[in-house]
């Protein structure tokens, strides 16, 4: 399409501006992370660091155990995701495929489900998990993620599902394969970006989340990254050198995987159903 | 040998009668569902029902379980009488509004204005990404930073630009810690609704726009009667999505203010959190719960038939 000049202009200023405005920020922990901490609390701030030191990342490993919640965030965001792939594709599969009764209203229900806040169910499953005994442990956090997902997935999924074509699963019924066989032989390979596009968004969800982490597994040796992080700011200043290193290392896996996965992101955000 | 034959005379073997055959699929498809229908049952609809119940008792956590002590609607009559769950109430509304709407209009101006840029795109959309795969609380403790009164980069950038005399402490402040707080919001969600509403952008056939500019249509009228039309579904379905999710926010206050100074940015989350974990109510935490589930359900309702439309759609894609 031919377009007059000043637009694209106007474009690329645009672009560049908006790029610029996510990063600056981001910049600034960066930069804080490597800094010594007489510079992080100088006034006015060094823009850019006049001595750059590896030691939050050491402290943040040594002195403040940053590990353990790295290592607990990896369980719990891997199980998850592993999980909600498992129950979410069979679900997704029966639901666009197998004449079930009632799939638009459940479909609807789902949806509904999956915008619940998390406030809206912590103080019974505090209770429930309290009394089961599961305060502190792996399960407390995999069963709700698992559960806090599976909708989303399940939309995913039958989405992808729908596009194959219904000709190759009658073909194959006829054949009197069995359903399982069906799907797990034809179906679940065809829809691998459907299950990329799951999996990156379930364990997203897993390694960000908060409120649950927060209040079923606060004791120190059961923090997942978030906690651990909120809550460093403890005694007389808060150790934001610390804090950025930290963060750092958390962030370099997901960025990672949004580099390698960008296309099956873009296309999970865009199917209408929309998660931060 | 002879073949096996029934009664009609027709070979029972390489037959599959239809209804036998959906039956088979019916059971299978039960069986599908089932397992992932439990778990989420479980973990939300059963604890969403059990928090009504907890809401109208006394509930006393004890060594290794709890008790309850039914008192009615003694927990909501408290909850009525006290001005910090109105002000949540109306923080998390005002908050969610405000922000899903800036964001909506902000995401829609830069869509327009990137989408016909046709370098970068690889580096722009890992960059609109980064935001949104960041842990909430990381962000937060970055703004922390950014924000503080006595040495943040803030105060710094504006004193250099003469927008601000002397250093402000922009968390101490009721007014402007909601709004610190909001920026954050509104810096984490841009780019993600960019990102919605430039796929959306690009599915118009060019055509459309060609026919438009044949008949002088210019960029206003194209906006309208074009570009509008056939994004308003997916602005509308994505500002109900993220008014829900707004609902429930808590990570960044939580992080950055602890809902204060006073109550100024205590949500409903937040507020909930407070009366249950650290004041130890649980009744009346699950109150709070309630009133929040309420929020949603009616929020829901009203956007029922959109939510109806989309599955018509997935359907007969």
């Amino acid at each position: 399409m031919i377009q007059p000049k000043w637009r694209t202009v106007v474009g690329y200023v645009v672009l560049i501006g908006f790029l610029v405005g996510i990063l600056l920020p981001f910049y600034w922990m960066f930069v804080t992370a490597f800094k010594p901490n007489a510079e992080i609390a100088s006034y006015p701030p060094h823009l850019i660091p006049a001595h750059w030191t590896l030691s939050h990342f050491v402290e943040a490993f040594g002195k403040y155990g940053f590990g353990p919640f790295i290592r607990n965030s990896v369980i719990v965001s891997v199980s998850t995701t592993f999980l909600v792939l498992f129950f979410g594709s069979m679900a997704g599969f029966a639901l666009a495929r197998l004449p079930i009764p009632g799939r638009a209203p459940l479909m609807i229900a789902l949806l509904v489900i999956s915008m619940f806040p998390e406030i809206a169910v912590v103080s019974p499953l505090y209770v429930l998990l309290r009394t089961l005994g599961w305060l502190n442990s792996y399960q407390a956090l995999i069963v709700p993620y698992t559960a806090f997902n599976l909708p989303f997935a399940i939309w995913i999924l039958r989405n992808y599902f729908l596009q194959v074509p219904g000709a190759l699963f009658e073909a194959a019924a006829v054949d009197g394969a069995s359903i399982y066989r069906t799907f797990y032989q034809i179906f679940l390979p065809i829809t691998t970006p459907g299950l990329f596009t799951a999996a990156v968004f379930t364990f997203v969800a897993s390694w960000t989340e908060f409120l649950f982490a927060l209040v079923f597994n606060s004791s120190n040796s059961m923090r997942t990254i978030p906690v651990g992080i909120a809550l460093f700011s403890g005694q007389y200043t808060v150790p934001y050198g610390t804090i950025f290193a930290g963060s750092l290392v958390s962030v370099v896996p997901v960025i990672v995987l949004v580099v390698i996965f960008r296309k099956w992101i873009v296309s999970g955000l865009t199917q209408g159903a929309v998660k931060g | 040998m002879k073949a096996e034959v029934n009664s009609t005379g027709r070979s029972l073997v390489g037959q599959v009668r239809p209804e036998t055959l959906r039956a088979r699929q019916r059971r299978a498809g039960y069986g599908m569902i089932l397992p992932g229908l439990i778990i989420i049952g479980g973990i939300t609809i059963f604890p969403i029902l059990y928090s009504v119940w907890l809401s109208l008792n006394n509930v006393n956590l004890t060594v290794n379980g709890y008790q309850t002590n039914f008192i009615g609607l003694k927990n909501y009559n408290t909850l009525i009488h006290v001005q910090a769950f109105w002000h949540s109430l109306w923080f998390t509304f005002y908050y969610s509004v405000v922000t899903v709407t800036l964001e909506l209009l902000f995401g829609l101006l830069i869509a327009l204005a990137i989408n016909n840029v046709q370098k970068l795109k690889n580096l722009s959309v890992v960059v609109m990404l980064i935001p949104w795969s960041l842990i909430t609380v990381i962000s937060a403790q970055m703004w922390n930073y950014i924000y503080d009164g006595v040495y943040g980069v803030l105060n710094y950038v504006l004193q250099f630009l003469h927008v601000i005399g002397a250093p402000v402490t922009w968390l101490g402040t009721p007014t402007l810690a909601v709004s610190a707080i909001m920026v954050a919001d509104i810096w984490k969600t841009t780019p993600f609704v960019v990102i919605i509403i430039l796929a959306g952008l690009q599915m118009i056939p060019t055509e459309y726009y060609e026919a438009a500019r044949m008949d002088g249509a210019n960029s206003w009228q194209v906006f309208w009667s074009i570009i509008f039309p056939q994004l308003r579904g997916s602005i509308a379905l994505a500002g109900l999505f993220r008014i829900l999710q707004a609902f429930g926010v808590f990570d960044l206050p939580f992080v950055l203010t602890n809902g204060g100074p006073g109550n100024a940015t205590t949500s409903l989350a937040i507020l909930g959190e407070q009366v249950l974990f650290q004041e130890l109510h649980f009744g009346t935490g699950s109150a709070v719960a309630v009133a929040t589930v309420l929020l949603v359900l009616i929020i829901s309702l009203l956007f029922l038939s959109a939510f109806r439309t989309l599955v018509t759609e997935g359907d007969s894609a």
